[in-house]
């Protein structure tokens, strides 16, 4: 086992720790920081796979934008104490139903973790490459969809400063 | 050009960064004081002329005054001039209303004290004086210095005399009355002269004490101990005499 | 002496290797000791910075700064540190302890993980990212959180306001933080500080892109929580905002974190602005610190002359004035660039 490959297990451990701390938290702030850790784990991973661009924007957008809205969001609404806000407590329904699609779901990775043959190199070009490869595609060949992302993000934009505002009656 | 402002301010914070400060180190430097500078309040006996205008004048009690009437002259004396600074609140007034500029306030400012026994301050005349104050403290002679001292607390705001404290003190005062006593019967003339000015007046009061041993001991009594009581006594009795004697001619008048 | 870091570097791993260690293990641990090296140099900074900020204050208030504790009053900050460490660790009760407790720690963290793509000299960055530029960018974005933890930890109202004004200040300039750069990285065509550095060898960006240059200057004093952008943290206005529970040791890491942030951003700007390590005479090393304390001199100077934002004015003149000045400025940008491939200069 190489030193990368030790260094893939130490992230992963870490970023599933971290999943499990999301899960398994009864503080739903607990909860939220949880999932920062996860996004910084996940970073941690595109980095592994010479994705260096791709890491980056994971950190950036996700931890550091999406994950303070996501706490803003929570303590805004927060109506019960902190510490019990996320307690695990099914009915015999939901817990059937939860046990079943996470079984579901576990055989299904597993079995595609088994027949799937591991890539043995990085495959196409590496890092400073990269960034301008990705803005040609995006700009390139799939500007249509990168512009119609643009616009949904502005309508979203648009749509919140109104929900929060409201409407002027002319 | 938008952000003009801007730029002024940034040019003005400059200019004083790089100007010389204008910091005071204290311990060693020394703030620069003004003539008028009102520090620590001083008192000088030898002009003092015990008027009592500055005990009048201040508003803070802060000033207090203790008399005598030394042998030898008719002017009063300051015996003890207290200060006590922890109430000054340095309005000026006594030394604008002193009549001979005796208070000035000086330029120190570093009135801090360790003990606060020690903030109020006492002058004492600068010699023994002619005849003992026995009255005054108790003590024999009063040879402290005129030199500012802060004096202990229990002697503080003490305006009545103190009881003669031992026996050797009270024969000697004892002796002094009895000289005096001999002196009024010998003649009066000479010390009712010191009491009262006019020359009726001492005629009328020595005829008195002739005929009233207790009175002529009393005074004489009075005349070691206070002074000015004696003073007063011996003219409020020629007041009585006066007005007993109007009282009656009147009467004699009447029949008339 | 201009090859003197790298020397000693050299040669620590090729006696490690001659002493039969694998190259990687070697290598890992010259990265732990630049890492090491970075770390004290970041304190040491800050130290210094302490007392530089007292004392161009005071000289600029005309007095002196502290000047009783040894020459011109250097060791303050020792003095300071010292009664900050004996100073009693107060934790409010019912807060969440982990948060409280974690909350500093992080924000230090995250304030010296950039130091890890700046390149200190020649040849002299930590770590050489292709996306140096965009890791700075990334990580300086996670410092918001820290302060909403801190925020949220100390169970009280004031603070947890406090901590959501800061953040949301920060995260309205990080727009355009990020957008100003982005000129220079047109014009460079790369994220890679280093490039960014060799870039510049012939004028600096500063002449290039005084917009850019200005508007990462604003938006960064007020990503800092400094100078005229420091409403949340204000003394008179919220006593120490989201810091308000925070007490002895805690504090100062929140204070040290703030200073470490305020070398590294000074140390982007003279990487990006300024050319970096370059200059005529002395080594590199010593250039990228000179220039870096000039641009925290310049930090220092704006936060003591211009009196505190208000905090709409603030948050409008980010989303309203900034963000259109640097989108400007890419537009600007990539005209130039055309125009000047189109002469063919």
């Amino acid at each position: 086992m190489s030193l990368a490959d030790g260094v893939f297990f130490l992230i992963a451990a870490f970023t599933l720790a971290a999943a499990a701390g999301v899960v398994l938290s009864s503080n739903i702030i607990h909860s939220a920081l949880f999932l920062i850790l996860t996004f910084l784990g996940v970073a941690g991973i595109y980095f592994t796979l010479d994705a260096p661009f791709l890491a980056l924007v994971q950190v950036l957008v996700y931890a550091g934008a999406v994950a303070v809205l996501i706490i803003f969001a929570i303590m805004l609404v927060m109506s019960t104490p902190a510490h019990q806000s996320n307690r695990f407590q099914p009915n015999r329904v939901t817990l059937f139903l939860g046990t079943l699609l996470a079984g579901l779901l576990t055989a299904t990775l597993v079995y595609i973790g088994l027949i799937t043959q591991p890539a043995l190199a990085p495959v196409g070009p590496s890092g400073a490459d990269m960034i301008g490869i990705l803005a040609n595609l995006m700009l390139g060949r799939y500007v249509v969809a990168f512009e119609a992302a643009a616009v949904l993000l502005l309508l979203a934009v648009v749509g919140a400063i109104i929900l929060a505002r409201g409407v002027e009656e002319k | 050009m938008f952000g003009k402002g801007l730029g002024k301010g940034l040019a003005i914070t400059l200019k004083h960064a790089l100007a010389m400060d204008i910091t005071i180190q204290y311990p060693e430097e020394k703030p620069f004081l003004e003539d008028r500078y009102r520090g620590s309040l001083v008192y000088q006996y030898e002009k003092c002329i015990a008027c009592g205008l500055c005990i009048k004048a201040c508003p803070n009690r802060v000033l207090a005054l203790e008399t005598f009437v030394p042998e030898g002259s008719k002017r009063k004396q300051v015996a003890r001039y207290t200060i006590d600074r922890q109430y000054c609140l340095f309005c000026n007034l006594c030394v604008e209303i002193c009549p001979t500029a005796t208070l000035y306030f000086s330029h120190d400012f570093e009135l801090t004290q360790f003990r606060r026994e020690d903030i109020k301050v006492v002058y004492l005349p600068p010699q023994p004086s002619p005849i003992v104050p026995a009255g005054i403290g108790g003590t024999e002679a009063p040879p402290e210095a005129a030199a500012a001292e802060p004096a202990p607390a229990p002697e503080e705001a003490d305006k009545q005399p103190a009881p003669p404290p031992d026996t050797a003190e009270g024969a000697k005062r004892e002796r002094q009355v009895e000289a005096m006593q001999a002196a009024l019967t010998k003649n009066p003339q000479k010390i009712l002269a010191k009491l009262v000015q006019d020359e009726e007046a001492i005629e009328l009061l020595a005829a008195m004490l002739g005929k009233d041993t207790k009175l002529s001991s009393k005074l004489a009594e009075l005349m070691i101990a206070d002074r000015d009581k004696a003073q007063k006594l011996a003219a409020g009795l020629i007041t009585k005499v006066r007005k007993a004697s109007a009282a009656e001619e009147v009467k004699t008048d009447e029949p008339s | 002496m201009e090859r003197l870091i790298l020397d000693i570097a050299h040669l620590l791993v090729s006696w490690l290797t001659g002493r039969g260690m694998a190259p990687v293990w070697a290598d890992l641990l010259l990265l732990l000791l630049q890492w090491g090296t970075v770390l004290a140099i970041v304190t040491l900074n800050v130290l210094i910075l302490i007392w530089l900020e007292r004392k161009v204050s005071g000289f600029i208030q005309e007095r002196l700064g502290p000047n009783r504790l040894g020459p011109f009053g250097v060791f303050q900050t020792i003095a300071d540190t010292l009664k900050l460490l004996t100073k009693e660790d107060i934790i409010p009760t019912q807060t969440d302890r982990w948060i409280f407790k974690t909350a500093p720690m992080f924000f230090i963290i995250v304030a010296v993980m950039l130091y890890a793509v700046i390149p200190m000299g020649q040849d002299m960055a930590i770590v050489d990212l292709s996306a140096g530029l965009l890791f700075f960018i990334s990580v300086g974005a996670l410092s918001t959180i820290c302060i909403l933890m801190a925020g949220w930890g100390s169970n009280n109202k004031w603070s947890l306001l406090g901590a959501m004004r800061s953040v949301a200040q920060m995260i309205s300039y990080e727009i355009p933080l990020a957008f100003s750069l982005l000129g220079v990285v047109m014009i460079t065509g790369t994220l890679n500080l280093g490039e960014i550095v060799k870039a510049q060898d012939k004028v600096w960006f500063f002449v290039l892109q005084p917009l850019a240059f200005l508007t990462y200057f604003i938006a960064a004093t007020a990503e800092l929580n400094r100078g005229p952008f420091d409403m949340p943290e204000a003394e008179q206005e919220l006593t120490a905002g989201a810091y308000t529970e925070y007490t002895g040791m805690r504090w100062a890491l929140f204070f040290l974190a703030e200073y470490t942030n305020l070398v590294a951003v000074s140390a982007l700007m003279a990487t990006v602005f300024f050319g970096g390590w370059q200059g005529p005479l002395l080594p590199s090393w010593i250039w990228i610190i000179i220039k870096t304390y000039l641009i925290m001199l310049v930090f220092m100077w704006l936060k003591w002359t211009f009196p505190r934002i208000r905090m709409d004015h603030l948050m409008s003149f980010s989303w309203k004035v900034l963000i259109p000045i640097s989108l400007i400025n890419i537009v600007i940008t990539g005209i130039g660039i055309k125009f000047i491939q189109g002469m063919g200069w």
